[in-house]
């Protein structure tokens, strides 16, 4: 076999059909057998061009936009609850949750005295009901519940409030946008989720102090 | 499980991912498209040789996969379903722009094998044991577009020669003998750097 015939079959060789005379050629010529070890080289290299490169962001920011467009994301990627929260159990929410909307309830309705003849300002109640206040009542209340706890605390509480209020406010503001918009839906009962779960922690905490 | 299926913190894995995925979860789509993204986009760059390209066809890609997730049953590996979407969304874009998915031209084939014959008469320039992985990269990017589709797709991507044959639509043989060519053809080119690289110092 000479140079030439060789070159003709390597295809076949390096595709694992390998006939003695291929072995006998290679074995006298340095060329071919140069020849061959470059291709095989650049064949075990490609390998590392497999994972080379990455995207830049801007990728996925166009395909979760897309996905959100298309209906596809129908849950929030964002975590809104700190990660020590997320952690809970949150089968006890609902209960909780009724409570509190009582308790809010109770502390906001003021009953008209007897023989009271002012108008009862039943539509202000209804209007003070908190739905996102920046800083409500309660955030107050709550703070001054944990405001006997050391200054690193009362500062994650402070900063986690005003998180849950600004979600809860940029769900509202989308929602009145859009009300059919779940992924706001979704947005606002995490947000109050979120906010239960703080006035809960602040209560449990106190009550064990 | 290997780390690479798992994201920060242990939260996820990818089955649950698809799982969670298929729900519409938002936070699953972004876990799978992290685990995936590099070696779509590297697929998509290889074979295409441009990055605006290689981001769009990206973004389809996963796009297609997201949209169909939901048929996804598992009897493939999903990273083996995920790369074929791909592919077949690069090919249909190289046909769309009309680029030779399998080089056909006879003069350029005579051309290759003249260039094997004069190469065969030049031994001291051999390659082996040393090329560098960007200078590999390089050379793919400059290989005819046919060329660079079976390369990446055999040599890179690790498909079969009947695979790539149904995928690109063409013999078998062709496939084989067209990785053949791209290959010497990158040898070629990789010789042809190295030339210049050493005729600048």
């Amino acid at each position: 076999m000479n140079c030439l015939q060789f070159e003709n079959t390597l295809s076949d060789y390096l595709e694992g059909a390998r006939s003695s005379e291929q072995q006998a050629h290679l074995s006298s010529c340095s060329t071919c057998s140069s020849l061959l070890a470059d291709l095989n080289l650049i064949s075990a290299e490609a390998l590392s061009l497999r994972e080379l490169d990455g995207p830049a962001p801007r990728v996925w920011n166009a395909l979760e936009t897309q996905l959100r467009r298309e209906g596809l994301i129908r849950k929030p990627s964002r975590p809104l609850l700190p990660e020590f929260l997320v952690r809970w159990k949150t089968g006890w929410l609902v209960p909780v949750a009724a409570a509190l909307l009582i308790a809010v309830g109770i502390k906001l309705y003021q009953p008209p005295k007897i023989g009271d003849n002012q108008p009862i300002a039943k539509n202000n109640v209804v209007r003070r009901v908190p739905v996102a206040p920046a800083v409500s009542v309660d955030d107050k209340d709550i703070m001054t519940t944990v405001a006997a706890r050391p200054p690193a605390q009362v500062a994650a509480y402070r900063n986690d409030l005003d998180q849950a209020n600004a979600f809860i406010r940029d769900a509202q503001e989308a929602l009145k946008n859009d009300p059919n918009d779940i992924y706001s839906q979704q947005l606002l009962i995490n947000a109050y989720e979120q906010k239960q779960m703080l006035y809960r922690l602040a209560v449990d905490q106190s009550d064990e102090q | 499980m290997t780390d690479a299926k798992r994201p920060r913190g242990n939260k996820l894995s990818e089955p649950e991912a698809i799982e969670r995925a298929k729900q519409g979860d938002a936070e699953a789509f972004e876990f799978l498209y992290n685990l995936h993204k590099r070696r779509v986009y590297s697929l998509c760059l290889r074979m295409t040789g441009n990055t605006a390209s290689a981001e769009d066809l990206t973004q389809e890609a996963f796009l297609q996969l997201f949209r169909k997730i939901s048929t996804f049953r598992g009897e493939s590996a999903f990273s083996t379903w995920l790369h074929r979407m791909a592919v077949n969304v690069v090919l249909m874009q190289l046909r769309k722009k009309n680029l030779p998915v399998v080089p056909i031209d006879e003069t350029t084939e005579g051309e290759e094998e003249g260039t094997i014959r004069k190469e065969l008469g030049a031994p001291d320039e051999r390659l082996a044991g040393s090329i560098d992985r960007l200078q590999l990269q390089r050379a793919v990017d400059e290989l005819p577009p046919g060329y660079r589709t079976i390369f990446v797709l055999h040599d890179v991507e690790g498909y079969e020669h009947n695979e790539i044959a149904t995928m690109v639509g063409c013999s078998i043989g062709n496939s084989k003998s067209q990785l053949h060519k791209a290959r010497i053809k990158l040898r070629d080119l990789l010789r042809v750097n190295r030339a210049e690289k050493a005729g600048k110092r």
